[in-house]
């Protein structure tokens, strides 16, 4: 694969900002002794819909591929960690669509709508909080907020929520 | 016979001492921006907590996020070692994937063929 020249770097201040018109791709896949994942495919308004719950649900795999990675950054060396955590997300997001599409399809798509902000998007998420809930024992809840009060997202009256009704 | 003539004129001051007065002038503002102030309050610690909520949505989502990009960056670190062996296969002495650094640590490659 021949090695393209440097290009005239842009007028946009940045340490030796490029945009060459090829794209970074790489069509070379996983050596073959690396067993297989299906990548997880989820988008980014989906995935912040389900944030809470991947974290419950795959708590322990999650802080096995943190203390992995703190060990040492190389990707090589955490390779199987990941693994499972991606395994383990998938399987939470399987079980999410099968038992509770629609409210998952309303709040992610609320969030698509309204630049992915959780506080503009309580009605679809209580919905989808209460079905996950119900469904699959699964509960929302935020590590450090102040104790003895509710929730931001279980709020009565919140003082910051959509100007259009 | 009526009056007649004219009522007298009033010349002197007549400056009655009417309306809320200073102090409550005063003290009315004084409420009211206290009260704003205190919605402020009130607003920055609602605003706190829903900074809070967007950070833990990010950090349960970076391990998802780390080990997929982990997988990329090693299939294209092992690809370009490849290339580099293919390329370098008939020069004698040459290791392939030596690092610049003298250090274990690992350290991202900053060069990126296209």
């Amino acid at each position: 694969m021949p090695v393209t020249e440097a290009r005239r770097a842009s007028l946009i201040p940045g340490p030796r900002r490029q945009f060459p018109a090829k794209d970074y791709i790489d069509p070379a896949p996983l050596p073959k002794s690396i067993p297989h994942v299906d990548e997880i495919g989820v988008t980014s308004a989906p995935l912040k819909t389900a944030s809470f719950f991947i974290g419950e649900h795959c708590k322990d795999y999650n802080e096995d591929f943190m203390l992995c990675k703190a060990e040492s950054r190389d990707p090589e060396h955490c390779l199987k960690e990941g693994r499972k955590v991606t395994r383990c997300a998938q399987d939470l997001i399987t079980k999410v669509r099968t038992t509770c599409l629609k409210e998952f399809d309303a709040h992610w798509e609320c969030l698509e709508r309204n630049n992915q902000e959780f506080f503009l998007c309580r009605k679809p998420e209580t919905a989808f909080n209460s079905c996950i809930f119900e469904k699959l024992k699964l509960s929302k809840t935020i590590p450090g907020s102040p104790a003895g009060k509710p929730q931001i997202h279980e709020k009565s009256w919140p003082i910051y929520g959509a100007i259009q009704k | 016979m009526s009056r007649g003539g004219f009522e007298a004129i009033k010349y002197k001051r007549n400056l009655p001492t009417r309306g809320p007065g200073g102090a409550l002038i005063f003290g009315g503002v004084f409420a009211v921006c206290a009260f704003g102030f205190w919605r402020v309050g009130l607003g920055n610690l609602e605003k706190r907590e829903l900074q809070r909520e967007r950070a833990w949505s990010r950090i349960h989502l970076v391990p998802l996020l780390l080990a997929e990009s982990d997988r990329d960056v090693y299939r294209r670190e092992q690809a370009a070692l490849a290339r580099e062996r293919e390329i370098m296969k008939d020069v004698p002495g040459w290791e392939v994937g030596v690092k610049a650094y003298h250090s274990k640590r690992y350290t991202p490659s900053t060069i990126v063929v296209i």
